[in-house]
Parts: structure tokens; sequence; C-alpha cells
């Protein structure tokens, strides 16, 4: 009796319970559907990345989140519906190395530059970013150019293009910075005509710079550290130290706090580099481009290290004529995290076509060359818990393709970034007719006439680099006067 | 002599001639002829209240004493009969470089056949100054501590040409840098400098271009030394603190007369104005003056309509000057971006915006080459949303307010500073001319602006055909310069590719300097050409990157150049005579002070 009495009790309490959790749900729900879009991709070929290819299946976003991926899916009655029958479906593209959306790539006045933040300089106008948007990117790493041995601070960004520039920071994305090895930090192809000539001019001065500036480093730590422990200790009166911010960032590699990317080619400076790592006791994340990568790829994996190198481009200066484009698939055999990368705002409109080369040279799967611009860029950038493949529960970054992102006829309709349309094929071809229209009629306001006489030639585009610097993030986008 | 009266009269005569030789003569000190004056029967704009119709302003020794529609004029007045005339408060340009000299180009020692003539250029007072300065730590475009105050030459054509347009006050700062220094407020007439400033230092001025040669050589740079700057500046005065309280057992801090200077803006006593146009760098210097807890104001402000939820508390000195497509109209070139254009067409709207958004404004000139487009692009302005009252207000109380002077000058009050400008007709009418601009209560000569500057070879601009020796040969190229007031632009076309130059700069002496980029034999460098202009002659010498350097000769067709592309809209104040065009020709008629 006494437990009927209990359960009946129980029972009530849990019937009380059931209409106020519901009332709490559908609160939630309100404001589910009131914030964000849902959308559900119907009938798609998913290349997951993570599990293999589904045939005719559904992938449900919903909060910025992948809600849900499998057959005959169910959405709300708000949800937007693609119906993506014959389409393919694919995570966003992770580029691992570039430029777009800075105003400033390379502080080249100095050897050691670590004090200097791409997040200082970012340009959420650059329209590269839309271009690369349509090539199926949507996560960039913006890095420093290789001037210098050490370089800035990285920002991880997704493409938000349209949106202010505090939205297009990737959140909690593991801080990195950019080293530099080889003849761009020693000035080997070029004469700057505004910076007087500079040490480090060859690859043993690299290497001492480097040395020097880590035992800077340490030093700088320890000397903070006594601060610390002298005010533990109770001691008044002290004067704190100066805050360098050019050794900062070294102390937080020594700790383990920041990831290390570094551009190198030849085999002796990547042993060099690994070499003064295990010195100092830190990992190197990624190697960047890293051309000659397979010859010492026993050692790069060894190390732990991921590399992010260029398909197929080579020769371009006397560091990079022993490239050869099995790198990557020598490289992935031997273990080690390879991507491709672009470091140019051209080819990062087309990953999609670099990755297709690797199943060319060396006879990498499909799955293996799309993981080389979606899961293992995420690993090198730490951020594979949210993007990089499409799994319930990761950042709704996807892209729908009118067929095998690996086949050159194959092109964007969609691209997704945290479950909101940021390109959308026909959108922008419907568009274009009012684009026009808005330039004739603002063409013909009178600030935009031509002067009654005389008046200056037309400036030639001043953003262009001619074809063989493309390589080499040493370009100063002219002279950086903005 | 026998005779006594003759005797004591020539003793009289005598001593009086002694004393009047020798007793001091009471000199009165050299006042001003009229020290009142009374402008009857005006309009009047006192802008702290509502319009007088019909009223009496009256002045004396330099301050206002009363104004209203019943006042008469006191009996030493000299009265201005004000019937048709609107009277305003002294007009302020809340953002210029009026009176810091050009650096000019440093005469280079080598250039073949260039060079000046010889001991002709003085070392410019900003870069002597510079360069001299005694125990200076950081380099030149990140002193802090240089005070425009120190550095204005009150003589400078611009100034006279700015009261002229019916500017009776304006802030100014140093030229360039990033830490560019301190700006001063200045009347715009008087002899000395110690006359003329109202207030010094009013503001530190940031910039966010990177220097030349050196760290930081790029916008990456230019953050970082701030920040550095800064964060040693805040450490400088803690360890000052703690040193003094205590110094036993401690290190003495090393002192920066630089950091020193920051300290003021660190505790919010001063303000800091940053450069900034786009949206991006309206960013850039909020979050700056976030993460310093410093007292913003934005100078600029062009994209600052997009973003006025964060400058509710951030003033800005709008801009009014106007971006103009400046280019020839080429079927081929390439079409300007959109950006671009819209960036035009929005300018004139943007004060309206931010008068709609509770956006504090004032208005400066932003290196307007012609100095009477500033009324005339405030009138813009009101044209495109903006009130007459705001935009009144945004020349007049609203800089005096945000540049801290608002107690002493602004409206046009008793007891202020009798700063007034007057205009026939209302002051944004089209046809409004300057009929009368009074300085610290003294009427001012007006002597309005013409189109070329002053400068000892005239003006720059004009078609040159230069002949470029190489080592590969001598090149035939066109060079194409046009000078407005002190911007210089231009392109090249012919054997050297075609380009558009920049970094152009043109001392009063005529020594150009500027860079461009050449294409020889398929690749692109940078060059860069320094020389002098005599007249329609110009010479000297050319750097390109990568290559042993050159030399150059150059000449235009005669009789100064043609007067391309005049600004759009020319004053319809009468023209003085222009200034002779070549040096070489003394015709003409001078002035001499």
């Amino acid at each position: 009796m006494r437990k009927l009495i209990v359960f009946v009790l129980l029972l009530s309490l849990y019937g009380a319970a059931i209409p106020a959790a519901a009332q709490r749900q559908s609160a939630s729900q309100q404001r589910q559907a009131a914030g964000a879009q849902e959308t559900l991709i119907r009938n798609a070929t998913v290349l997951t990345i993570s599990h293999g290819t589904l045939q005719n299946t559904d992938v449900l976003l919903r909060n910025g989140k992948i809600a849900a991926v499998g057959q005959n899916l169910k959405a709300s009655a708000a949800a937007r519906v693609i119906d993506a029958t014959g389409k393919f479906v694919m995570p966003g593209i992770i580029d691992c190395h570039s430029h777009s959306m800075l105003d400033a790539v390379n502080e080249g006045s100095l050897s050691i530059t670590s004090m200097v933040r791409t997040r200082d300089v970012l340009n959420p106008t650059d329209v590269d970013l839309y271009r690369e948007l349509a090539g199926g990117t949507t996560t960039l790493n913006l890095l420093h150019g290789s001037a210098n041995a050490i370089g800035g601070l990285n920002t991880v960004v997704k493409i938000k293009y349209g949106r202010p520039m505090e939205e297009f920071i990737f959140p909690g994305a593991p801080p990195g910075i950019k080293f530099a090895l080889g003849e761009n930090p020693k000035r080997s192809n070029f004469q700057s005509q505004t910076q007087p000539r500079r040490y480090p001019a060859t690859r043993m001065g690299v290497e001492e710079v480097i040395r020097e500036a880590f035992t800077r480093a340490r030093d700088y730590k320890a000397g903070w550290d006594e601060y610390r422990a002298a005010q533990k200790r109770g001691e008044k009166n002290l004067i704190p130290p100066r805050r360098d911010l050019q050794l900062e960032p070294l102390v937080e590699i020594l700790e383990g706090k920041r990831f290390v990317h570094s551009h190198c080619y030849r085999a002796d400076e990547i042993l060099m580099l690994i070499g003064i790592a295990n010195e100092f006791g830190f990992k190197i994340r990624t190697f960047q481009h890293t051309l000659e990568g397979y010859k010492v790829a026993r050692e790069i994996a060894e190390h732990g290290a991921g590399a992010s190198i260029f398909a197929d481009f080579w020769g371009y200066k006397i560091e990079a004529y022993d490239a050869i484009p099995y790198n990557a698939a020598i490289l992935t055999r031997f273990g080690v995290n390879v991507s491709l990368n672009s470091d140019s705002d051209e080819r990062a409109r087309r990953l999609n076509i670099e990755a297709a080369k690797m199943v060319r040279y060396g006879d990498m799967t499909e799955e293996e060359a799309l993981k080389m611009i979606t899961m293992n860029p995420a690993w090198q950038l730490g951020i594979q818990d949210r993007v990089g493949s499409i799994d319930v529960g990761k950042d709704a970054d996807v892209v729908i393709w009118t067929g095998h992102p690996l086949s050159v006829y194959s092109r964007v309709e969609t691209t997704f970034i945290d479950g909101e349309i940021f390109f959308d094929r026909q959108q922008d071809l419907a568009r274009r007719p009012d684009i026009l229209r808005e330039r004739a009629e603002l063409e013909r306001a009178e600030p935009n006439r031509p002067p009654a006489q005389g008046g200056a030639s037309p400036e030639r585009p001043r953003g262009r680099r001619p074809a063989y610097l493309d390589a080499d993030d040493i370009w100063d986008r002219g002279n950086d006067q903005r | 002599m026998r005779n006594s009266p003759l005797r004591i009269t020539c003793a009289l005569v005598a001593i009086f001639a002694l004393v009047a030789h020798v007793a001091p003569v009471t000199r009165a000190e050299p006042q001003p002829a009229i020290e009142t004056y009374a402008i009857t029967n005006a309009r009047i704009f006192p802008v702290n209240g509502p319009v007088i119709e019909r009223g009496t302003v009256v002045i004396r020794r330099g301050l206002i004493v009363a104004i209203g529609p019943q006042v008469t004029a006191p009996a030493d007045a000299r009265v201005i009969d004000g019937t048709g005339l609107s009277v305003y408060p002294g007009l302020i340009d809340a953002n210029t470089t009026l009176g810091i000299p050009q650096p000019s180009a440093s005469p280079s020692p080598a250039a073949a056949g260039g060079g000046g003539r010889p001991g002709a250029t003085q070392p410019p007072p900003v870069l002597a100054a510079a360069a001299f300065s005694p125990n200076v730590t950081q380099p030149p475009g990140l002193r802090p501590e240089v005070l425009a105050v120190d550095l204005i030459q009150t003589s400078e054509a611009q100034i006279e040409a700015a009261r002229s347009a019916g500017i009776t006050t304006a802030l100014v700062t140093p030229r360039e840098g990033i830490f560019i220094g301190q700006s001063a407020l200045i009347n715009l007439a008087g002899d000395t400098i110690q006359q003329m400033t109202l207030r010094s230092p009013v503001a530190l001025h940031v910039g966010f271009t990177p220097l030349r040669g050196g760290y930081p050589g790029s916008l990456l740079g230019v953050f970082s030394t701030l920040r550095q700057m800064l964060l040693d500046a805040q450490r400088l005065r803690e360890a000052n603190q703690i040193y003094a309280r205590s110094p036993r057992g401690l290190r003495r801090p090393e002192q920066d007369r630089s950091l020193v200077a920051l300290f003021p803006a660190l505790a919010r006593e001063i303000p800091v104005v940053m450069h900034a146009n786009t949206e991006r760098e309206i960013g850039r210097a909020l979050d700056l003056a976030q993460e310093f807890n410093l007292r913003l104001i934005i100078a600029g402000g062009a994209d600052s309509w997009k973003m006025t939820d964060r400058l509710k508390d951030v003033p800005v000195l709008l801009s009014l000057n106007f971006p103009r497509r400046m280019t020839a109209q080429v079927p081929e070139a390439d079409p300007d971006p959109i950006r671009v254009l819209r960036e035009r067409v929005d300018a004139p709207k943007t004060a309206g915006r931010l008068a709609n958004a509770r956006v504090r404004f004032a208005f400066q000139s932003g290196a307007l080459a012609t100095p009477s487009d500033y009324i005339a692009n405030a009138a813009k302005a009101v044209e495109n949303g903006l009130s007459r009252e705001e935009a009144l207000r945004a020349l007049t109380v609203n800089a005096a307010e945000i540049l801290g002077v608002s107690d002493r000058m602004g409206t046009i009050e008793p007891g202020k500073i009798a700063n007034l400008t007057i205009t026939r007709g209302d002051l944004f009418d089209r046809n409004a001319r300057i009929a009368h601009v009074f300085i610290d209560g003294q009427p001012v000569e007006l002597r309005p602006a013409t189109t070329t500057p002053t400068g000892a070879g005239g003006t720059a601009t004009g078609t040159w055909t230069l002949s470029v020796k190489l080592t590969e040969g001598d090149q035939s190229v066109t060079l194409v310069l046009q000078q407005e007031g002190e911007a210089l632009r231009g392109s090249i076309q012919g054997a050297l590719g075609s380009g558009q130059i920049a970094n152009a700069t043109l001392s009063p002496n005529g020594e150009l300097r500027f860079t461009v980029p050449v294409t020889i034999g398929g690749q692109t460098n940078e060059a860069t050409f320094t020389g002098t202009i005599t007249g329609n002659e110009m010479r000297g010498s050319v750097q390109i990157v990568g290559r042993d350097p050159g030399t150059f000769t150059g000449t235009r067709p005669g009789g100064g150049g043609p007067p391309s592309a005049a600004p759009p809209r020319t004053p319809p104040a009468t023209q003085s005579n222009t200034p002779p065009a070549a040096s070489a020709e003394m015709t003409g008629t001078w002035r001499l002070k």
C-alpha cells in the first residue's frame, strides 16, 4: 500500500513536472526557431570524409550545427528545403595558408616580428573572400608572410563575407605563429628598396636568429617567473619587468600554447628546425610548403608535425627545384598529416582541383585526397572538433556541388557557414542585373563624372602580382600604403 | 650778454631744449587704431540661441561685449552697416596642418646634373627639430612629445588663404607620423604664434601610416609599435610612482620623454585623435582606444555613419574633403569599383546621417586644396540631409566643445572671443560671399586664394617630356603632373611603361620626388625619381630597384603649363593677380610685406 502511495505521489510529481518541462521546451524551441535557420538538404551524395560516402542522403542543419545525417529526415515546417538530387555535399574546404583579407602581409623591417598580429590588419571587405566562397572554401588560416625568420601571429577565420570583422574570427581556434626558413627570410631573390640590407643573409644566419630569439625568450620567461615568485614571497616595492610583445609569443611556444607554422622548402632546413624544436622542447605544428618534405618524411612523422603543401607547383625558385607531385602521397604513406594549401587568393578558389591532382599522382584514394582539404587541415589548425567532416554536432560548414568535387566540371551551388548561406550561385546570377543598374546610376552621379578638362590617367591596378611571385608570400601589397 | 630778460629767455630755451631731448618720451604702446566695432542691422546667428533677424554685435578689445536687437553702437565704435549681412561665430576647422611647413626633399648630393642651386636649401624646421632635438629615444614619427605650437610658421600662405575663406580658427597638427604629436588650436591672425594660440596642447594625434625605411614598415608593425609604446608608458608611470614612494633597493627607472608625453593620454586628461576613414580603420581605432582606455576622437570619419552604434561617446572630426573622380575618361581603362562610386556619392550624406544618429561631430577641411570649398562642401552636406542649424553647429560650437574651448568661443555671447565670420547672404547659399572676418576683435584683410599656389617655381602641373638615361640607353617618357595645393598626382607613359606616381613631394624650392612602377625588358620594378624643377625644365636622378641608377632631364611646353583640371568649384570670389609663373620672370605685381 505504501509503495502504491509513493508511486502515485511520484507519478503526480512527474505529471506536474511534464507540463512545466514542456513549456520550457516550447519556449526554447521558439527561441531556436526565431533565432537560427533550419535547412534540409535532400537526397544528395554526401561525402562525410569521416565515415565514407552516403548515397541519397539528407543533411539537416539547425542552429548553426549539423543536426542530422541520414535518409528521409524530417524538418520543421519553417525549414528551408533544398533538393540536392544529383548533387554532392561536402564539408567546407579549409585553407591552411592564406593571405586574403589582410591589409598588410609582411612586416619585413626586422627578422623577428613575433609582436605583430594579423588580427590588427584584417579587411573583411576583400572581394577575394567572396570568390573563395564560390570555390567551396569556408575557413582560412591567415598567416604573416615569409619575409622573416620569425613572423607574426596568425588568425583563423570563417569566411562570413558581409559580416563585421568580429564575426569572422573562428571561435576557440588555438593561436599560431609563422616562421620562415630558406631563401625568403635571407632575401635571396629580391632587394627591398625601402628596407636596408638585413641580417640574416644565409641559412646559418636564419638558424642563429631563431635560436637567439628563443634564448632571449627563455631569459624573459625566467625574469617574469622570478618577479612572480618575489611577489608570492610577499616582497613589496617591486617594479615589474618590461612586457615585451616580441618575446611573449615565443614564451607561449615554449609552453606549448602556440602552434608553429613554418614555411620551409629544403630538407636540411626542415631537419634544422626540428633540431631547434627538440633543443628548446617544443613541437612544430606544421611545415608549410615543405616541397622537399618527401626526403625527410620519416623525421617529420617522428616529430609529429603536419605538412601543408602545394599539389604540383614547383621550380619557381632554386629551393623549389626538387619538388615532386608525389610529395603528398609519400608523406601520407609515412604517416604525416598532409594538407593542401593555396597561399594564393586565386588558388584558394579551386582547392578541389588541387586535391584531384593527388589522385593522379601517387594513387591517393578520392577520400584521402578530399581529406587533405578538409579533415587534415582541420587537425593542423586544432579545429577538428568543429569542422572538417559531416558529422552530427559539428559546425554547419557545408557546400553543395553540382558534381563530384574532384571533377573539373563541378561547380559550387551553395556555401553554408554555421548554417547560413554565404554564397549561392542562383542568387548571385539573379543579382547581377541589379548591380549593373546600380552601377549605371552611380556613374551618372555628379561626383563620379570625369573632370571636364584634363584629368589624371587612370591607375593601373595595384594589387596584381606577377604569377611567378604567386607562392612567395613576401609580396608587399603596394608598400602597404592604405 | 648784459640784457637780463634775454639771458633768461636763452636759458629757458636751452633748458627747454635739453629737457625735450633728454626727458623720456612717453611712447604709448602701439595700439590698433580702432578697438571697438559694431556691426549693425545684421542678421545674427548666435548659435546658442535663436537667430536675431536684425540686431547689432559690439566687440571691443578682442571680446564680444554686446549682442541683441536693441543694442546700440557705442560712440567710439567703428560702425559697419550689416544690412544684408549675416553674422556667424568664427568658423573653426577642426583638423589641419596649416602653418606647418612641408618637409622638403633632401637634395641628393650625388645627383648627376641634378641638385638645386648651391646653398639654396634651408633645412625645414620640422626635420631640423626632429633631427637635432636633444636626448630623443624614438625615431621621427614616434615622438608624441612634438608640439604643433613649436612648429607653426605664422607667415605660411595657407593661413592667409584659410582666413580669407572665412575660417577664423584651426586645430593644427604636425604633418606625419604614427604618434604624430600634440595639436594646438590657433586663431588664424596675429603677429606671433603666442598671440594666435588659443590652447596647446589640445589632443594627442595618432596616424596609421608606416614609417619609411625601418620598423615599423607596415601596418602590422604600426599597431604593435603603438601597443608596445603605450604598454611601456604605462609601465614607466607605474615604475616612477613606485620609485618615488621608496627608491631604496630599486634600480631607478630610465626616463624617456616620448613615453612621458603619453602619460596625459593614458590618464584620459587629454583626448587622442586617431585618423581613420574606412570602417575597419575606425574599428581598429576603437579597439586600440578600448585596450588602453583612451579618450578617443576620430578624425576623417568617412565610414563613420556605418558604425554609429559604436560612436556614442566618440566625437568625429568629419572631413569635408569629399572625394571626386580625378581620372579622365579613357574607354579601355578598368571601371572604378562600385565601392568607390558609392563612397563618392555617400560622402556629402555622412554629416546628416551622423546628426540623425546623435553622434557628436565637427567639420574639418581634411586637407582640402581650395579653402573656399570648406563652406561650399558644408553647404553640400546641407543639401544632402543635414539641417542648417546642425551644419552651423558643426562649424562652430561643436568644434569648440570637442576641443575644450567652448567656455571662451564658438558662439556669439558677451565675454567670448570676438571671432566673427560675416557673409553677404546666408552662409550656405550658393552665391554667398565672405564680407568680413574678425579675429580677436580685429578685421582681417581678405585675400581669397587663387588656384595656383605660391612657390618658387610656380606649379609643377603640366605634361613633361622626359629623357631618362639608363644603362640600356635613353628612354623617352611622358610625365603628366597635376598639382592641387599640396597634393601632387600624375602618371608616366612611354618607353618605361605606364604607371601612376606615388609618394610625390614638391618642396617650395621646386625639389621634386616621387616613386612610380617602371617596366624595362618585361620586368616591373619601382623607380624613385628625385630632381628639381626650374621654370619649364626639370632634371634629376632616377633609382630603379635592382638596377644601376640613371639620370633624367625634362621639359614642358612654355608659359607655365596649361591650367589643367582646376578643382571643379571655383569660388565666385574675385581673383587677385596670378603670381609670376616662371621664376625667371620678374614681371608682375609684387606685394611687399
